[in-house]
């Protein structure tokens, strides 16, 4: 240090004298670090307590071989010791072990690099901070809640993809000076156009209240990032709980492992049902927003973007305001239905109970399905609530079919029940609530 | 800590900066090249402060380039284990908290961290003591122990603690 201080004083007269001595020095003492770490770790509490178990160990070993008395106290004392320098490494950082810095294989454990990069936790420290982390949030009655980006809360396309109907959209972006007043923003670095979900704003700052919520995209990082950006100009909802596809640990799947909460508190808000295989329990299915043409050519749909017909999703009743409104009943449920044993509750019972109510007393008859479609139709029904005949029966309320002309069809028109479109039950399913039969009837091929 | 040493690079010149400012381009080709660097032998290069010598240039069959010997002066940062530092908080979360010093990434596990501090969730996570005198938060300068060092080509991570006597908070952003 003494040197060094020197050396800083007067950098030029000192030098030329001392510098072959420092850098001598400098090297030794380097070389020594990276040839053998153990001579400068002795002087480490940690391994100098180990060194003394070493020669408690022998003492023991010898000892035992010649009287029986003292053996025991010296077992105690080398537990004693075992318990105070064996470190389980319970995650590392740029491979040290966070907890007594000692270097380690990199491979093990689970990468959290939405948090920082280079850092890795291992499964049982995951769960302490899960548990740790539990107590606190049901302090503060929130849930976790993991949203999708794309086609949940906006719409992205590159502008190379806008088409001719579109172009007018050109000079109706807003600024990217104040983000937070927006909703269609051209990214030109990012060669992209990305449009707002309408009611996005508010049902951010809404779920906040009851939610901490995390963002999970099949995206890269950077996009990810600068979407976050656009939704949460302040920083005040997801500051380091960005999970881009670089972060999962599965391809083409998103799991609830590299999220430091407890799979029962978790809500996830997706439009892809594929991409949650092990969680489907958690999700809550979203209708996708398609505002571009891109974006609908993507999917298969042939109809004409909301931005070509200069329309958009409404804002008080659109897709985001009807989810959050159940997501505020599944919270209510959750914590205030039963009292005691918050940390017991699951989530998913109460999505599950929740879900089976919205159909529930409606039974249903499906006639003329495509078959491939059916048992998905059905269990879509059964999981609302709903009970599915296969032949018809006074107690029907129901009859699902795409054409007027079937028996079961005709008989529905005669007994006054509902004749409704399949689409109806999805409908249904994307907004929780029982939707106005007179929307989907079924009508006669002109 | 830092240190004040000599080091020496093989500079390899493209024909064009030949001329009478062949000096001049080295230098700042030089700085270019290293400045921001690390080294696991000498850690982060954090300025070029003068030349020593330029060696003889030697010409590279086939491609003109020129190849010079130049021994440079030049200060360093390097952590090493057991050394006390300070650090400002980068961010904190349920894990511990991390911290940077100057270009050395440093994380404190909650392990690391006095049992009797806290973590608070909300607006602004923060470590604190039961009797709330002591927060650690974003912005805080904590002075820690470093109890590894890991060197990588752009960057240094290192483990630190402030489990033990006069290690913590040494100013409190919010009194400010």
């Amino acid at each position: 240090m003494a040197q060094m201080s020197l050396a800083t004083d007067s950098p030029s007269s000192v030098h030329s004298s001392s510098s072959d001595d420092f850098a001598a020095f400098l090297d030794g003492t380097l070389d020594g670090n990276s040839s053998s770490d153990r001579e400068e770790e002795i002087e480490n509490d940690a391994e100098s307590a180990r060194v003394k178990r070493h020669k408690v160990e022998s003492i023991k070993e010898i000892e035992a071989s010649t009287s029986k008395g003292p053996v025991q106290k010296n077992l105690v004392v080398a537990e004693e010791s075992l318990k105070v320098d064996i470190c389980t490494h319970p995650g590392s950082f740029g491979n040290m072990c966070i907890c007594c810095g000692q270097k380690l294989d990199g491979e093990s454990g689970v990468t959290f690099g939405y948090i920082h990069k280079g850092l890795r936790l291992h499964d049982q420290e995951i769960s302490r901070l899960r548990n740790t982390d539990m107590k606190d949030l049901l302090c503060h009655k929130k849930l976790y809640l993991v949203l999708d980006l794309d086609h949940t809360l906006l719409n992205s396309t590159l502008l190379m993809d806008l088409n001719s109907e579109e172009v007018h959209l050109n000079t109706q972006t807003d600024s990217l000076k104040d983000v937070s007043k927006g909703s269609l923003f051209k990214l030109e670095y990012m060669h992209m156009m990305t449009k707002l979900r309408p009611f996005v704003r508010t049902f951010l700052k809404e779920a906040s209240k009851m939610f901490e919520m995390y963002i999970y995209t099949m995206g890269d990082r950077p996009y990810a990032l600068e979407m976050a950006k656009l939704l949460d100009p302040g920083g005040e909802y997801f500051t380091s709980k960005v999970i881009s596809r670089d972060d999962g640990t599965q391809k083409h799947q998103k799991g609830l492992d590299v999220l430091l909460g407890q799979e029962s508190a978790v809500l996830i808000l997706d439009d892809t049902e594929n991409a949650w295989m092990k969680h489907k329990d958690n999700l809550i299915l979203m209708e996708r927003y398609h505002f571009f043409a891109s974006s609908c050519r993507q999917f298969g749909f042939n109809c004409k973007s909301l931005a070509e017909s200069k329309s958009d999703e409404s804002e008080a009743d659109g897709a985001l305001a009807k989810i959050l409104k159940v997501l505020k009943r599944v919270h209510h449920t959750f914590f205030d239905e039963h009292q005691e044993d918050l940390v017991d509750r699951d989530v998913r019972q109460v999505l599950k109970t929740i879900r089976s109510e919205v159909l529930s007393g409606c039974v249903l008859v499906f006639s003329r399905i495509v078959h491939s479609a059916l048992p998905a139709l059905q269990k879509m029904a059964e999981q609302l609530g709903a009970i599915c005949l296969t032949e018809l029966d006074p107690s029907v309320t129901h009859v699902v079919a795409t054409d007027v002309g079937t028996e079961k069809s005709r008989w529905a028109v005669k007994e006054h029940k509902f004749l409704v479109h399949p689409r109806w039950i999805e409908a249904t399913n994307y907004f929780w609530q029982k939707q106005p039969e007179e929307d989907f009837f079924v009508k006669k091929k002109e | 800590m830092f240190f004040h040493i000599v080091l020496e690079r093989n500079m390899q010149l493209h024909p064009r900066y030949f001329g009478r400012n062949l000096r001049d381009n080295l230098v700042s080709k030089l700085m270019k090249d290293v400045e921001g660097t690390c080294s696991g032998r000498h850690g982060f290069v954090v300025a070029v402060t003068g030349i020593e010598n330029v060696g003889k240039g030697l010409i590279r069959d086939g491609t003109g380039f020129v190849t010079f010997p130049v021994k440079y002066q030049c200060v360093v940062f390097r952590p090493f284990k057991g050394e006390i530092l300070e650090a400002v908080v980068t961010m904190v979360n349920k894990m511990g908290f991390f911290a940077e010093a100057g270009p050395v990434q440093i994380f404190v596990s909650n392990h690391l961290i006095p049992d009797d501090m806290e973590f608070q969730s909300g607006d602004i996570p923060n470590y604190t003591t039961s009797d709330g005198s002591v927060k650690i938060q974003k912005d805080s300068e904590v002075r820690l122990k470093i109890i590894g060092t890991r060197v990588d080509a752009t960057e240094i991570f290192c483990i630190g603690t402030i489990k033990d006597d006069f290690l913590g908070v040494i100013n409190d952003p919010t009194a400010i």
